[in-house]
Parts: structure tokens; sequence; C-alpha cells
């Protein structure tokens, strides 16, 4: 009997396998109510609502986004950078520290990222209130981490023998540090930099269902009322947004030997160091020192107040979130080479590149509200949400290195009489398979994460509770589940890593 | 008088189960040029890098200037200048920048900073670029787009700039054409002060595979896995030396 034998190009294939549980629960809860609202959703895409009054409330909100999303990137992509070398081990091997420093920060810093800016976001504005500031410090808590992550993991690859022939010329270590790190920095805020403004833009839209403020919140607000003409107008402004900021960014070249422009970026650097820290003394000196902020009573509770949280419940509101994990990363990975596999032609082309672009786009909550039109709140409608807005996303990566590959392969096997779709699948994917299922094991950790957002809005697992625990005020609880939430994130960032490299 | 600026007394080094170097005693004086002979994977490397104390010996000891690695300060140590076989250049930076980097013992971090925002002065570098008959064009052009050569030039300008006045050298001939052998060598082997004025003598020890190359060189010495095979005057190798360590 033939042996089963898994290569990468099956395994992006397999996940796909968790529709049929998801598919299943899905049609049981399927209710025929909300269909004519969602009709009338999509029929709104075509026919968005234009008048003066919705420009200029669309202007203001977009501003308000911008200015968020710009400050919030520019403050983590700077302290990510710093943190970054901090927690890399090439700082401590110029300096002569011992190692042991790198792991403390590493956790640390590990920790902090686990947790998703909305939860952030939340648990900062039922502390302090709804503040435009608190929006930037909520997306900067956990991006710092996840940039120092992306910083640390590109100087860790600056040749060894570099750093020893430099170490020879005994230069001071400061010297030394910024001549070998310079590059590696430089090439990771190009490479890495703009999509991150565009991930700072997103998360404020987020943040803005939530209330903080932007073109999310009014979003938010046309999908209460819904208003579906008004909804697709902010939704529409978003894109041209994004798209825009894409094309300006694609045009700016950061030349670093030109010097007035280095000195700009130099200047921006320590400002934005500067103001950061004056900011972040005035909010402790503001909010702490002079106890000034809102629920002080219900952060002292901490320890007073006891959990109704049943032990019972809890562990399945953990397995819950690790289901909504695997099933929403189960699509991510397999629908995108599914659907670009089948339908391999240039016109079906365009419409799936139109359509994950709008799954990119519409903000999770939104895509869980307009499903939740017809299908009652479950693990399954949740993971589904997730599952299609991180299909949008790997499905433009795929697209990307799909359109960069050389084609020769696929042409000589189409030229045997093989079918298309083969010469596509043994052509084309099959040899974007590995990298492609590495770059899926790095966005699962950000599918759990994300999590927190659709359990919020879709009634399921840790985040309808962390929801719950805030509005209540029970702080022994929204500890509990934070704790839950990061051990899971943490877990997940493990063994996504040890994928990752074995991948690598 | 006691001139030895380096010394190796019974020097061992091992990496896992290996022994790289065996009970190595060496004493260099001060304006010696020493070549060392001996085939790939003889030692040479792990000797250099132990004499410029990049690798620590697992048993032994180094002095520079009677005094051990440990008890020398910064300024003391980067008069030694290394050119390693693998030029150890950095490749994201320009040809002018990577020279600039042997200025960095003798410059504060300002000047590092300014180095790579390209806003130093590199007239100094370019004069050393142009020493070792680098054309300017290569000047600006990222170390990645260079030829082999080109590196190599690039690699010992860095190390020349420092102004050491010991050198220590492995395998620095690669990639020349013979033209551009006899030029350098006699760079490297002749020294020249900071300011160009006056000349003192420079102490060299380079790793060697050529035998024609030797006529410069005062003593020769054979090195054979891990272990010292003869540490002679140049006048006095003969072809039974050259037998023991090929």
């Amino acid at each position: 009997m033939n042996k089963l034998k898994l290569n990468f190009t099956s395994l992006s294939f397999l996940p796909i396998l968790v529709c049929i549980p998801l598919g299943y629960q899905l049609i049981n809860n399927i209710h025929f109510g909300g269909f004519k609202l969602f009709q009338e959703f999509l029929i709104s895409a075509f026919n968005p609502k234009i008048d003066n009054e919705i420009i200029i409330t669309v202007i203001k909100r977009l501003n308000e986004t911008i200015l968020i999303g710009f400050f919030s990137w520019l403050v983590s992509i700077i302290f990510g950078a710093i943190f970054g070398i901090i927690s890399s081990n090439f700082f401590y091997k110029i300096f002569n520290i011992p190692n042991f420093f790198c792991r403390i920060i590493r956790f640390f810093l590990t920790i902090i990222r686990s947790i998703h800016e909305v939860v952030w976001g939340i648990l900062l504005m039922q502390i302090y209130g709804i503040n435009f500031s608190i929006g930037i410090i909520a997306i900067c808590i956990p991006y710092i981490a996840v940039n120092s992550k992306v910083f640390a993991e590109q100087l860790e690859t600056i040749d060894y023998k570099s750093f020893e022939s430099i170490n020879q010329i005994n230069a001071a270590k400061f010297s030394s540090l910024l001549t070998l790190i310079w590059n590696p920095i430089i090439n990771t805020f190009k490479n890495f930099g703009l999509y991150r403004l565009e991930c700072s833009i997103r998360s404020t839209v987020i943040l803005g269902l939530f209330g903080i403020g932007g073109i999310g919140t009014s979003i938010f607000l046309s999908f209460q009322t819904l208003n579906f003409r008004e909804l697709w107008t902010y939704l529409w402004s978003l894109a041209i947004l994004i798209i825009l900021s894409g094309l300006i960014f694609k045009k700016i070249k950061f030349n670093t030997t030109n010097k007035i422009l280095s000195i700009f970026f130099i200047a921006v650097f320590f400002i934005t160091i500067l103001f950061s820290f004056s900011y972040f003394l005035y909010f402790i000196f503001n909010n702490i020192f002079n106890n000034n902020f809102e629920n002080t009573n219900s952060v002292s509770s901490l320890f007073k107040s006891s959990s109704d949280l049943g032990l019972f419940d809890f562990l399945k509101l953990i397995l819950e979130t690790i289901i909504l994990s695997l099933l929403s990363t189960g699509i991510a990975i397999s629908l995108p080479p599914l659907v670009i596999g089948i339908f391999n032609n240039n016109t079906s082309k365009i419409f799936i590149k139109i359509f994950s672009f709008l799954l990119r786009l519409i903000p999770t909550p939104v895509i869980l509200l307009t499903l939740l039109t017809f299908n009652n709140p479950s693990v399954s409608l949740a993971a589904l949400t997730l599952g299609l807005h991180n299909a949008g996303i790997t499905s433009k990566l795929l697209f990307t290195n799909l359109d960069r590959q050389d084609k020769r392969n696929y042409i000589a096997m189409k030229s045997l009489g093989i079918s298309k779709k083969t010469s596509w699948l043994l052509g084309l994917f099959s040899q974007q398979a590995k990298s492609y299922l590495a770059y899926c094991a790095y966005r699962s950790d950000i599918i759990i994460r994300e999590t927190a957002i659709v359990g919020v809005i879709g009634s399921v697992g840790l985040g309808w509770q962390l929801q719950e625990s805030l509005s209540s005020f029970a702080w022994q609880e929204v500890t509990i589940v934070l704790i839950a939430y990061s051990s899971i994130a943490i877990v997940g960032e493990l063994i996504n890593g040890k994928i990752k490299n074995s991948l690598t | 008088m006691n001139n030895t600026v380096l010394e190796l007394k019974n020097i061992s080094y091992k990496y896992k189960n290996d022994l790289i170097l065996n009970k190595i005693n060496i004493k260099i004086n001060s304006g010696e040029k020493i070549a060392l002979l001996g085939k790939s994977g003889s030692g040479k490397t792990t000797l250099i890098s132990v004499l410029n104390g990049t690798i620590k010996p697992t048993q032994g000891e180094v002095k520079l200037f009677n005094k051990s690695f440990e008890e020398l300060d910064r300024k003391q140590k980067s008069k030694i200048t290394t050119i390693w076989q693998d030029l150890r250049l950095i490749e994201d930076l320009s040809a002018e920048q990577n020279v600039n980097c042997g200025l960095l013992a003798e410059n504060n971090f300002y000047f590092a900073f300014k180095n790579l925002l390209n806003i130093s002065s590199f007239k100094k570098a370019h004069k050393y670029m142009q020493l070792c008959k680098l054309h300017n064009s290569v000047y600006d052009k990222k170390i990645r787009k260079l030829s082999g050569g080109q590196k190599q030039r690039v690699a010992i300008a860095r190390s020349l700039i420092q102004g050491s006045n010991i050198l220590l050298a492995d395998e620095p001939f690669n990639n020349l054409d013979p033209k551009l052998i006899t030029t350098i060598k006699n760079l490297m082997l002749e020294s020249v002060d900071k300011d160009n004025t006056k000349k003192s003598p420079k102490t060299a020890l380079v790793a060697l595979h050529r035998l024609d190359l030797l006529n410069d060189f005062d003593k020769v010495i054979g090195i054979r896995d891990g272990k010292i095979f003869f540490n002679i005057k140049r006048n006095n190798l003969k072809k039974i030396h050259l037998e023991k360590i090929y």
C-alpha cells in the first residue's frame, strides 16, 4: 500500500478541511430574518451616499484617523527599533553584557504583543475614558513590541565576522554598534515600515469602532443605524486613503545618501523620542499622581473583587478561543490558493483581487455584523469572519509572489498538454508553497490575537468575556482573561516560531 | 634590549574536540616581517585570530608590549591591524565608508554617525584608496557591487588607514593581479606614519601560499596541524622545511 506523503503544496490545501465542521454549524445556524438587510448592504456598495454634509464628515473623520494612525506608527516604529536593538543578541555581544537581560526584555515584549490593540484600547478607555491620545497609546503598546521583534530578527542576521572585524579595529562600543546596525535598521524600515503604517491606519479604524474616534466610529454608527449607503461612503473613502497612501509611499525613495533627507529623519527621530517622553511624563503626572482617572476605585478593587467566572465556563472560553484561532487559520491558509487555483484565468483574477481587497478593507467587526444578519452568533461564524479577513491578506501576498515568479516551468508544463490548473499547481504554486506556509505561520500569530475583536462582537471566546468583565468593572476577571489570552498567544507564537524555523 | 611586541606563550586552542593550535610559542620583535606558511586548514587563520585577540586561547598567554590582552586599553589594542582572509567588510556600506571604519578607533561616536550619513570627510579614505590603486569610480559603490580584487584592496586600505604599527594579514594577495601584488606588498610592509612624514619600522605577520612573495620577509614560520614545524630566517629556508608542512 502506498504511504500518504505530505509536501508543502498539499499542506497548503489540507487546512481547508476545517470547512466541514464550520459549514455544518453555519448551515444549522442560518436564519432568514436579515437577508433583506444583507441585500441592502451589498446594493449600497454601488450607491454610496454623496452630499456636502457627508463629504465634510468624511474629511474630518479621515483627518482624525490619519492623525492617530500616523502618530502611533511614528512612535511605534521608532521605539520598536530601539527595543529591537536592546532585545537583539548582537547588542549584548558588543557590550559584553550577559545575554540574560536580552531574554528578560524579549519575554516582556512577548507578553505585551500577545494582547491585541483593541484589548489595550478597551482597557485604557475603561480606565481613562475616551480620549484621542488613548487611541495612540493603545496602538503603540503592542505595535512597539511587534516592531521590536522584526527589528531584532533583522539584527540577528548581521554577519558575526563583520562584528569581529569592527571589534578588532577597537572602535568605541557605540561607534561599532551604530556602524553595524545602521543598514539593517534602515533596510527594515524601508521594507517593513510602510506596511506598518497601513496596519496602524487599519487598527485606528478598528479602535474607532469601539469609540475612539476617526472614521471607524462613523462606520460603526452608520451600521448601528442601518444606514448602509453612508457606511459605504466611509468604506470607499477609507479604500481611497489606503490606496493613495500606498501609491505615495511607493513613489518615495528613502535615499540615505541624501544629506538633507538624512538630517530630517534624524531630527524627526529625536523629536519623536523627546515628545513621547514628555507626553509619557505628563500622562503619568496628570493621571496617576493627581489621581485623576475615572475609575480609580474600580482598579483598586482588583484585589478585592471576587470572580463569578466558573472554572468550567472559563475553560470552555479558552477552548472556544483556540478552536476559533485554528478554524480561522485554516481558512486563511487554504482558501487563497484554492480559489486562485480553481479560477485560474485573467478575468477571475481581477474579481478575486477586488474581493480580497474588500475583505482587507472592511474591518472584521463590520464583516461579522453583516454576517450576523442571517446567521446566529457562533464560533464558526466568528472563525469565518476572521478567516476571510486574513485570507484577503494572505491572498495579496500570494498574488504578489506568484506575479514575481519565473513562469518558465508553468509554460513548459502547459506546452506538454498538461491542464492549466495542474500546471499552475505544479509549475507555479508548488515553488511558492514553502514560503507561503512560513508567512501563514506568522499570520496565525496575528489571528490568535485578533480573536479578541471578533470575540467581543460575536459573543464567543475570551474576547466576549473580556468585554463583559470590563463592562461590569470585574477587574479580577479582566486580569484572569488577559493572562489566559496572553498565555494562548505566547504558546501559539512559540509553536508558530518552530514551524516557521522548520520552513525557512 | 627586549623589543618583543607580540608574544605567544604555550598557546593551545581547542574547538569542540579538535585541537586547532597545539602549544604554540612565537615571539615577534619590533620591525620584523614574518611570513606564515602552511596548508589550508593548518591553523594559520586561527593563529592570526589569537594574535589579534579575536579568539581567546584555551590555554597559554598572548602578550602585546609585554602585557596580556586584558590589561590593554583600547588605544593600545588599536596598534594591531588585521587584513582578514574573508575581508569582513560591511556589505551594505560603500567602499569609502568601509575604509573610514578604520578610523573609528581614533574618532568619537559623532564621526561614526557622520560616516554613515555620508557627511564625514572622505579625504583620508580616498588617499589610501588611491594608494591601493582603486579607481575613484568605486569610492561610493556598495561593497556588494565590487569585484573580488576591488574588495581586497578596500580591505587593505581600511587596514592601512588605521596607521597601526603591527600588521596581521591572512592571505592578503588573493584576487590581486601580479602587478598589483608588488605595489600592495610594498605598501603593507613599508611603514607610513599618519602624517606621511616619518617612517618607523613596521611589524608584520603575513599568512601566504605563494613562495615567490617571500623575498621581503625576514623570517618564515611553518605551521602544520596546529603545530609550528619551523621558525627560521628566510635565508635559511630550504626545500626540506617546505616538505614538512606541505
